[in-house]
């Protein structure tokens, strides 16, 4: 009778959704060949350690990355094309501080806030890490934060604020415009060759042939923490409660007495003091620093967030690091090049196999 | 001495003017009944008084304070609530924080207020921890007056409470109205369900194609040969 009973719902299943099966099939396929691969010996457990470990790392820059970009899209409903160069904002901003309480003294003040740039500053002399000047990078930190957050309330001010009834696509638009002029301010005060940014002895950390780099840990606890914080806020007090009302029911807020414009401020706010967090903790364990990093990195945040579910907070956290941890895994079987393909083809699946995402229909909560 | 007062409002959305010249009045604890066929601007006229409709001329005084063209989060705090037609709960959120939204525009959370809420509608007291949007129609709609409820208001706005319930949930409905305009709360109401509302009523107004039509008791509206005809059915 079970039997018979499982049968006609994997029948049903193939049927109604042939797609989700298929990829079902392919997914236990490779979950079985790693543990093939691992028991002849073709991959060793360290190399698939370090895979999940590197996974965790790029997954949890993504995630953090992604929650701001969620919150703009569950309140303000558009997609922020202008995050990826709030990101870099962030970085610039925060390492201009952290080179400046670094080498204060030492070089000019000109060279440390433009990063070296033009005037020759190098990091391997600043030896900035996180246990020669946590308090360069403290700093740091909170400044990215700072800034970001004002500049998002400044562009909503000047750009977004005007078009609050305008849909969607024209929100759109006009970040994608915003990012443009964001990227090239940043170049024109910051030119566009790499910087290095950190010097002197990294510590890491190897277990068992693990190595994990202080700089990825410290990536890894700092957004774990700023999710926790996110999570508190979202969940227990009364802004946090009113951003998750407003991204539920924009009309009903209103007529309820919710303050919708102090809330949309609230969420730039947050939203951009998370992505500037994100930017310079990013940077920080990449070591270097261009004006593209942002954009780079946009396509994949947006994948993160479409896999966990748009305008999901929750959604961008785990979307992040399911994305980070199985672009890495897929190192078993391609070349590191093939890396962003790998992301990508996960995300076209989660679109064809459940295209609301993850934590579709919990929007926020 | 009326608590609500508008006179010969205008008011639409965008260019479209739906209002023209409505008069209404709400006395202190009274029952009112908008009713009038669909398109009349009886949903209109409710908005109009909480600021979600663009306003075009005329009066709208609550409380000896004109509160034309004010927003909505500073008129709730004068002592107005409105309850909306449809997707009036916030339904990822629980019972008892969309309860708290209620309250959103105090400083301090009204802890006995909450418990009034719950000893009005016990059910939202026992599923307090759920999620809005696992409740049932019914459920929800308590929910919302629950939610409006929240601040204590002298006028409650309530823009058609039975729709889309199961009829033996509807009577349930008009008697919760009943005992929330009882204890003292001004009940302002729009409602398809016109017979059973103009018996409940104090006072009804029917609107026609944006404008006063008829004005009298409750009563008096259910007997007159010319309403009847146009609205109630015969």
């Amino acid at each position: 009778m079970a039997a018979r009973d499982y049968y006609s719902r994997g029948q049903n299943l193939l049927y109604n959704r042939p797609v989700l099966v298929i990829f079902a099939v392919i997914g236990v396929f490779l979950v079985f060949d790693i543990l093939r691969q691992l028991g002849t010996g073709t991959i060793v457990v360290t190399d698939l350690m370090s895979y999940l470990w590197n996974g965790l790392v790029l997954g949890m820059s993504l995630g953090l990355a992604g929650v701001g970009l969620s919150m703009t899209y569950s309140i303000l409903n558009f997609a922020n094309f202008a995050h990826g160069d709030l990101i870099t904002s962030g970085a610039f901003a925060g390492w201009a501080t952290a080179f400046l309480i670094a080498g204060l003294g030492e070089f000019s003040v000109e060279a440390l806030v433009l990063i070296g740039g033009p005037i020759a500053v190098g990091s391997n002399e600043l030896g900035i890490n996180v246990v020669n000047t946590p308090l360069a990078l403290l700093a740091g930190l909170l400044v990215a934060a700072a800034l970001t957050a004002v500049l998002s309330l400044l562009l909503d001010r000047i750009v977004f604020k005007p078009m609050r009834s305008a849909d969607g696509v024209t929100l759109m638009i006009a970040s994608v415009g915003v990012a443009l002029f964001l990227r090239n301010f940043l170049t024109f005060s910051f030119l566009t060759d790499s910087r290095g940014l950190t010097g002197g002895n990294v510590p890491q950390f190897t277990i068992a042939d693990v190595t994990f780099g202080g700089h990825q840990i410290t990536l890894v606890v700092v957004a774990a923490l700023l999710m926790l914080g996110t999570h508190i806020l979202l969940q227990y007090t009364k802004i946090g409660m009113a951003m998750r009302a407003m991204a539920a029911n924009k009309d009903l807020a209103k007529v309820t007495g919710i303050p919708t414009e102090r809330v949309v401020k609230l969420t730039w706010i947050i939203g951009g003091g998370l992505t500037g967090c994100a930017g310079f903790l990013i940077a920080l364990q990449q070591g270097t620093l261009t004006v593209t990093m942002g954009w780079d990195l946009l396509l994949l945040v947006f994948a993160a967030v479409i896999l966990g579910g748009v305008g999901s907070i929750y959604g961008a956290m785990v979307g992040g690091v399911i994305l980070g941890i199985a672009s890495r895994l897929a190192l078993v079987w391609i070349p590191a090049s093939f890396l962003l393909v790998a992301a990508f083809v996960i995300m076209i699946v989660m679109l064809l196999v459940r295209p609301s995402g993850l934590f579709s229909g919990r929007t926020t909560a | 001495m009326s608590l609500l007062s508008v006179q010969q409002l205008d008011a639409g959305y965008g260019d479209l003017q739906i209002l023209t010249d409505v008069d209404m009045e709400v006395g202190k604890s009274e029952y009112i009944t908008i009713v009038g066929p669909n398109g009349a601007g009886k949903s209109t006229v409710m908005k109009s008084v909480f600021g979600l409709t663009t306003y075009m001329g005329g009066e709208i005084v609550f409380d000896d304070r004109d509160i034309a063209g004010e927003q909505p989060e500073d008129i709730i705090s004068y002592g107005l609530s409105f309850v909306p037609q449809s997707n009036n709960v916030f339904e990822p959120l629980t019972v008892t924080e969309n309860l708290k939204m209620g309250a959103y525009t105090l400083d301090q959370f009204p802890e006995e207020r909450l418990q009034a809420v719950y000893d009005r509608f016990p059910i939202l007291e026992t599923r307090s921890e759920q999620k809005a949007g696992t409740l049932s129609g019914g459920q929800q709609q308590m929910l919302a007056m629950g939610r409006a409820l929240m601040l204590d208001p002298d006028l409650l706005l309530l823009d058609e409470p039975s729709a889309g319930l199961a009829p033996d949930l509807v009577d349930e409905m008009f008697d919760r109205i009943d005992e929330i305009n009882d204890a003292g709360t001004a009940v302002l109401l729009v409602e398809q369900n016109a017979k059973e509302a103009l018996r409940r009523c104090d006072r009804g107004y029917v609107l026609v194609q944006g404008q006063n039509r008829h004005e009298d008791s409750g009563e008096a509206l259910l007997n007159d040969q010319q309403v009847r005809e146009d609205f109630l059915g015969g």
